[in-house]
């Protein structure tokens, strides 16, 4: 396994086909440093606090700042030039290499098999000049994320069907795949969905409860609580809607697209053969509406990547979300397999020839799907207890996400048939699987 | 090579049993003066700080009771070395590594050659002491922890060995 991150000779000088990013690039880096400069240092240059509270401008204090800020400006300037003049990016081979030589060269090459996905990120400033974000994702550790700040939007998506194109092992000219769209879901669904989950509900409850509690009794003390209470609300309910606004889904030759956000819009990726497993979760109260969650493991992202890119569709009719599982990993169809109750009869577990698949809880159902080309190793354990009562669970390990797949409280001879079963079949299916890097080669 | 076994259900007490036809690889029996002298090192370490501890609140009863309790515990240790040491077992077959482990809680794992990533060996001191290495099978999985402890280092270099060439003729992720 060669390092994903190899530091290779410096190449001659001047590299054929280098690129930069857009001018507007340093300008804007100019500005970030300059604002932090003000609110840190700046403003309190230029405005005392007279003893009755006002704040006054004496003159003498505007030619200190004017003294001050310009020689701030002209560096700040000089840093944001500079980055953007040092910062330089080309495609040599199978690599993206990216120079970021401020003050000497430090070379980054990252070999296009390892990529992971690719996201074209437009921020709110972006958006108003016609700025994107590029962002790789790359397998392995928190710290194997490229971003590229800003680039042209035209720039932006070329470069992402160039990266996508090559990680194929396609000529990199080859235009932008055509993407079928499967579905997008309605501002009104989603702000639904969120809302009506139990957590929510309890919490609004809660929260106009002790409000009411402390117009009655005239308590102030209430606040305590209701506030922290106000602000989980705002990060459980608004959070979500404004990054999941206007999402829809599109499948394409390159992978699975996502689009979706508000104020920052974030055009997404995912390479087909990344995602390990999928998760599809029914929450009690979607259930009689006939709505699901689709919840991915895509390997080598971890932390806040991971959180922000295991959602495939925040919510989807339940056959929607299948139809996903079955664009995710071809010809399975997840409820085809046939499941078998645990003794407990709360979950149910069964093995098809491509995935293996386990639905636990009877209020919030999970189903959990893993293609056995992908499964890592299979384990099978029994607690002390469950030893006494003659059961066992079957686990198929995934690298870490949302996603655990467990066939819990089998009775124990059928457990170890189980394992032995989804062994027997993951060789199989890893004998037959296709490569997933080089996808199209 | 053996013809595949006729199909037939395993009994309740062979569920976790090795893979029809086959038998389990043990570790060396130093792992069990592993065991029992890690034990008695917590022993001898807690023993008397505990002691202490209990002499200033419940006085010489406590003190007692607590002997008897850290005594009772090494003894339980003692004697469970023994059934560990049996509790473990390995088998290498053509495409995975079969690993199992667990006096009262029981596990197997199955780990494919392909899905390793790095194998690693180590050796504490105790370890080295008794000339006995741990080898470790690193997956893109956390969950998976498979690991054999107890092997000669000899043994122990030559399965690493053996695990990483095989690993090298799978792809990874």
């Amino acid at each position: 396994m060669t390092p994903y991150l190899a530091m290779p000779p410096r190449p001659a000088w001047p590299t054929a086909g280098a690129r930069r990013l857009h001018w507007a690039t340093a300008p804007l880096r100019a500005l970030n440093i300059f604002v932090v400069y003000l609110v840190l240092l700046g403003l309190w240059l230029l405005v005392v606090p007279a003893q009755d509270g006002t704040l006054t401008i004496p003159i003498v204090r505007v030619i200190l700042f004017i003294a001050v800020s310009v020689p701030v400006a002209v560096v700040a300037a000089g840093v944001g030039v500079w980055h953007w003049w040092a910062l330089r990016y080309w495609i040599e081979g199978d690599d993206l290499v990216v120079d970021a030589g401020i003050v000497r060269s430090r070379i980054r090459r990252i070999p296009l098999s390892r990529m992971q996905g690719v996201d074209v990120v437009r921020p709110l400033v972006g958006r108003a000049l016609g700025l994107s974000e590029v962002h790789l994702e790359l397998a392995g550790g928190s710290s194997a994320q490229i971003t590229l700040r800003y680039l042209g939007e035209h720039e932006a998506r070329a470069l992402r069907a160039e990266l996508l194109a090559l990680a194929a092992g396609l000529p990199p000219h080859t235009p932008e795949a055509p993407e079928r769209p499967i579905g997008r879901v309605s501002l009104g669904v989603l702000f639904a969905s969120l809302m009506l989950r139990v957590p929510v509900l309890a919490a609004i409850a809660a929260f106009f409860g002790l409000v009411a509690f402390g117009i009655v009794f005239k308590e102030l003390a209430v606040l305590a609580v209701a506030v922290p209470l106000l602000l989980g609300l705002l990060r459980g309910v608004i959070a979500p809607l404004v990054l999941y606004t206007e999402f829809s889904v599109a499948v394409a030759p390159d992978g699975i697209r996502l689009r979706y956000g508000l104020f920052e819009t974030r055009s997404q990726t995912v390479p087909p053969g990344r995602i390990q497993a999928v998760r599809v979760v029914e929450p009690l109260m979607w259930r009689s509406f006939g709505w699901a969650r689709v919840e991915v493991t895509v390997a080598g992202y971890s932390g806040d990547r991971q959180a922000l890119s295991s959602t495939l569709v925040p919510v989807a009719p339940t056959f929607a979300a299948f139809d996903l599982v079955s664009e995710v990993f071809p010809g399975v169809s997840v409820q085809k397999v046939a499941l078998t109750d645990s003794l407990s009869g709360r979950a149910a577990a069964g093995v098809s020839r491509d995935v293996f698949v386990t639905r636990r809880g009877l209020a919030c159902r999970t189903w959990d799907v893993v293609a056995l080309a992908r499964a890592q190793s299979v384990r099978m354990t029994a607690s002390p207890w469950q030893r006494l009562t003659g059961r066992a669970t079957v686990h198929v390990d995934v690298p870490p996400g949302p996603v655990h797949v467990a066939a819990v409280d089998r009775g124990v001879v059928e457990a170890r048939e189980l394992t032995d079963d989804a062994v027997t079949r993951a060789a199989l299916a890893r004998t037959g699987a296709a490569r997933t890097e080089r996808w199209a080669r | 090579m053996m013809p595949p076994e006729p199909y037939r259900q395993r009994s309740r007490e062979e569920a976790f049993g090795p893979p029809l036809g086959t038998q389990w690889w043990g570790l060396s029996p130093r792992y069990r003066w592993h065991r029992r002298i890690s034990a008695l090192a917590v022993a001898v370490l807690v023993g008397p700080v505990g002691a202490l501890v209990v002499s200033r609140s419940a006085g010489g009863v406590g003190v007692l009771l607590w002997s008897v309790v850290v005594l009772l515990g090494l003894a339980v240790a003692w004697v469970a070395a023994e059934q560990e040491y049996r509790a473990w077992g390995f088998l290498e077959r053509a495409d995975d590594l079969v690993i199992t482990s667990g006096v009262f809680g029981r596990r197997i794992v199955v780990v494919p050659y392909g899905r390793m990533q790095f194998v690693d060996v180590t050796s504490g001191p105790l370890e080295q002491v008794l000339g006995l290495a741990t080898v470790r099978l690193h997956t893109a999985a956390a969950t998976t922890d498979a690991r054999v402890p107890g092997l000669p280092t000899a043994v122990a270099d030559q399965l690493r060995d053996r695990l990483a060439r095989r690993g090298d003729e799978g792809q990874g992720l």
